[in-house]
């Protein structure tokens, strides 16, 4: 598994992914932005973007789909970046924030909050990254206390344990609520950019630049913890610190997600492994090159979520999961020994 | 049953104690004051219950129905709307027990709640002693309605997403219960406001309108509910009508391509929706044409529905304010 994750050096293959990836999202982000249940010509959407034209097309344009095309970009980046580290940092290709306890943290938070009636966004987004916080603690106290140390394997172990407790704690709290308010915390729980608002974006947003940023930051510390425990020690690398941090930044990233859209699986899996297969085998260029790609999957996702069913919205928690659980069961295969 | 919950849950908090004193037949009040030719006569401190015979019949959950009031001794209704109707027409003495969704009127309050009406719990119900158990016909009742068979208790299990169920289930229950002349009366006194609605609203231009019920998802009003049919009364057009769900999701966007000239929304909502981004989309609201809601009186199907029809007709229709009952 080690080797599977070992940084080699992606030359031009990686640019070109990145370049390619790039003019992808642009026009898949252009493609969403124009196609919805109302037809606007292109010509008439480029002209809303900068807010001329008729008053209607301009709303839909930029109070509707905008923000939720580039809410959609952005959870998809932060979750795959996130996935990224978390996979780095637990040397495992199928470690991911949706597996760790993290989003269901996350769930716990926001849900709480809702079986108590609060409908806030911004305390809801508290509450989602709160949740998620105190789970990505709760991890890695429980993995630090079974194991004594920064072991790989308890904490991924850690992470279905405290997931287990969220869905317990979810059950738990949903069990007396009014049913409106089970469905609202249902659809939240099964992922939507549906709600997406300006605010909402400007926090998402903000969220994954500064932990994203933050884990580029420290990507070269994850190729040597690849490496083994004693190469990266031997190359001046504090293994425990540098693996802690990566773990709980990751985590914090994806909790910004799931404040912002609810909880959405697999992108933080799929894509990672994606952008590897691409060529990108060191940390920094995988992150950077799985931002890009997770924006174009979740941005896609979104587009099918909306117009697969139309009128009705999809849950984009099921649809990622539908592109997610084939790719996972193929990389298991190959694991397998 | 879901959405008939959550709209009684959602609009309880909301609902004023106006509604419970208007409809309240036993604290001497009219099914609609509005329209009251058929007051129904409710000073009777102990209500005389007929003995009349209703032909065989079934309930949702196919169970034969009772053809008097045998089962009436001690009730125990877990269905909202027939426990407004119970107290409608002057039974409330018989009931022992009801669910903690069923909050109108406000002297069902007094009523012991026993739980759940989905769902229920059996050994609670069963501690109220009842003779009869009337259940709403979801399907996750059938377990309990088997097991209060079992224990040798009678059930009516019935649902009510339209007003032709509502005035049905008024029949039914006033057979069950022993009250068919005040039964007959309730309905007739319902069914005389909507008729007169119908008929004041009829030559006026019908207002396009959509009514969200909730948020996140959007859920609106359906073909499948009877707030497309109160619309219809009172002069609307549901721009969702073609879809047959009483309360299916759809998109914001779909909202805005339909381009409804008024969103029914009730006070809270209403500047809820107003302050909302998304929500912009919709020229509608962009326009601040919004129609105010009572959820105090359309959050069910209830004894209310005419008085929910004519405060509906009224907002969509100020201009025949006159001619409304």
């Amino acid at each position: 598994m080690i080797e599977t994750l070992a940084p080699v050096r992606g030359g031009r293959g990686v640019w070109l992914a990145a370049s390619i990836g790039l003019v992808m999202l642009v026009t898949i982000a252009l493609v969403a932005v124009a196609v919805g249940a109302v037809s606007v010509p292109l010509r008439e959407v480029l002209s809303a973007l900068t807010g001329s034209g008729d008053a209607s097309i301009v709303a839909i344009v930029r109070d509707l789909r905008l923000p939720r095309v580039l809410l959609a970009g952005c959870v998809g980046a932060g979750l795959a970046m996130s996935g990224g580290a978390l996979q780095g940092t637990l040397r495992n290709p199928l470690a991911e924030p949706y597996l760790l306890g993290v989003s269901g943290g996350a769930a716990v938070g926001a849900v709480l909050l809702l079986g108590a009636g609060v409908s806030n966004p911004l305390l809801l987004t508290l509450g989602a990254f709160g949740g998620a916080a105190a789970a990505t603690l709760l991890v890695a106290a429980i993995a630090r206390v079974v194991g004594g140390s920064g072991d790989t394997r308890l904490l991924l172990m850690a992470g279905v344990v405290v997931g287990a407790f969220s869905n317990a704690a979810i059950l738990v709290a949903l069990a007396d609520s009014p049913p409106e308010r089970i469905r609202g915390a249902l659809w939240w729980m099964m992922g939507s950019a549906a709600d997406a608002t300006w605010p909402s974006l400007t926090r998402v947003a903000l969220a994954v630049a500064m932990l994203g940023a933050l884990l580029l930051w420290w990507a070269r510390d994850l190729d040597v913890l690849v490496l083994g425990d004693e190469p990266a020690a031997a190359l001046g690398v504090d293994v425990d610190r540098a693996a802690r941090r990566v773990f709980l930044v990751a985590s914090w990233l994806a909790a910004a997600t799931v404040a912002a859209a609810g909880l959405i699986g697999f992108v933080g899996l799929v894509v990672p492994n994606l952008a590897r297969a691409l060529g990108a085998r060191r940390h920094r260029p995988m992150m950077v090159v799985s931002a890009i790609y997770g924006a174009v999957l979740l941005i896609a996702a979104d587009l099918l979520a909306r117009t697969l069913r139309a009128p009705a919205d999809l849950p984009l928690g099921a649809v990622t999961a539908l592109i997610g659980v084939p790719f996972f069961l193929t990389r298991l295969r190959k694991l397998a020994p | 049953m879901l959405c008939v919950l959550a709209r009684f849950s959602r609009r309880s908090q909301a609902a004023g104690s106006v509604v419970a004193l208007t409809v309240v037949v036993a604290c001497g009040g009219r099914v609609d004051s509005r329209a009251n030719r058929v007051p129904y006569d409710s000073s009777s401190a102990s209500p005389t219950f007929s003995t009349a015979v209703a032909q065989a019949d079934t309930d949702d959950f196919g169970t034969p129905l009772p053809t008097d009031a045998e089962f009436a001794s001690r009730v125990v209704s877990l269905n909202p709307t027939a426990t407004e109707v119970i107290f409608a027409i002057g039974a409330q003495s018989r009931l022992v027990g009801r669910s903690r969704w069923d909050e109108f009127p406000a002297d069902a309050q007094k009523i012991a709640q026993l739980g759940d009406g989905i769902r229920p719990n059996v050994e609670a119900v069963l501690g109220a002693k009842p003779t009869l158990v009337i259940l709403y016909a979801a399907a996750e009742n059938r377990a309990a309605a088997q097991a209060f068979k079992n224990a040798g208790v009678r059930t009516i299990t019935l649902r009510v997403d339209h007003i032709a169920q509502f005035m049905s289930l008024c029949t039914r229950l006033g057979t069950a219960m022993g009250a068919t002349e005040r039964a007959r009366q309730v309905a007739d006194s319902v069914q005389r406001t909507l008729d007169a609605v119908r008929a004041a609203t009829r030559g006026a231009k019908p207002v396009s309108v959509v009514w969200p019920l909730w948020q996140s998802p959007v859920l609106v009003v359906g073909r499948g509910s009877y707030l497309d049919e109160l619309i219809e009364i009172a002069g609307g057009v549901n721009v969702f009508h073609d879809m047959s769900a009483p309360s299916p999701p759809v998109s914001l966007e779909e909202i805005a391509k339909r381009n409804p000239d008024v969103v029914i929304a009730s006070a809270k909502t209403s500047t809820t929706l107003r302050a909302s981004g998304p929500w912009r989309a919709v020229g509608a609201i962009r326009a601040n044409h919004l129609v105010l809601d009572n959820p105090a009186l359309s959050g069910r199907p209830s004894v209310v529905l005419g008085m929910a029809a004519v405060a509906l007709a009224r907002a969509l229709h100020p201009e025949l304010s006159g001619s409304l009952p």
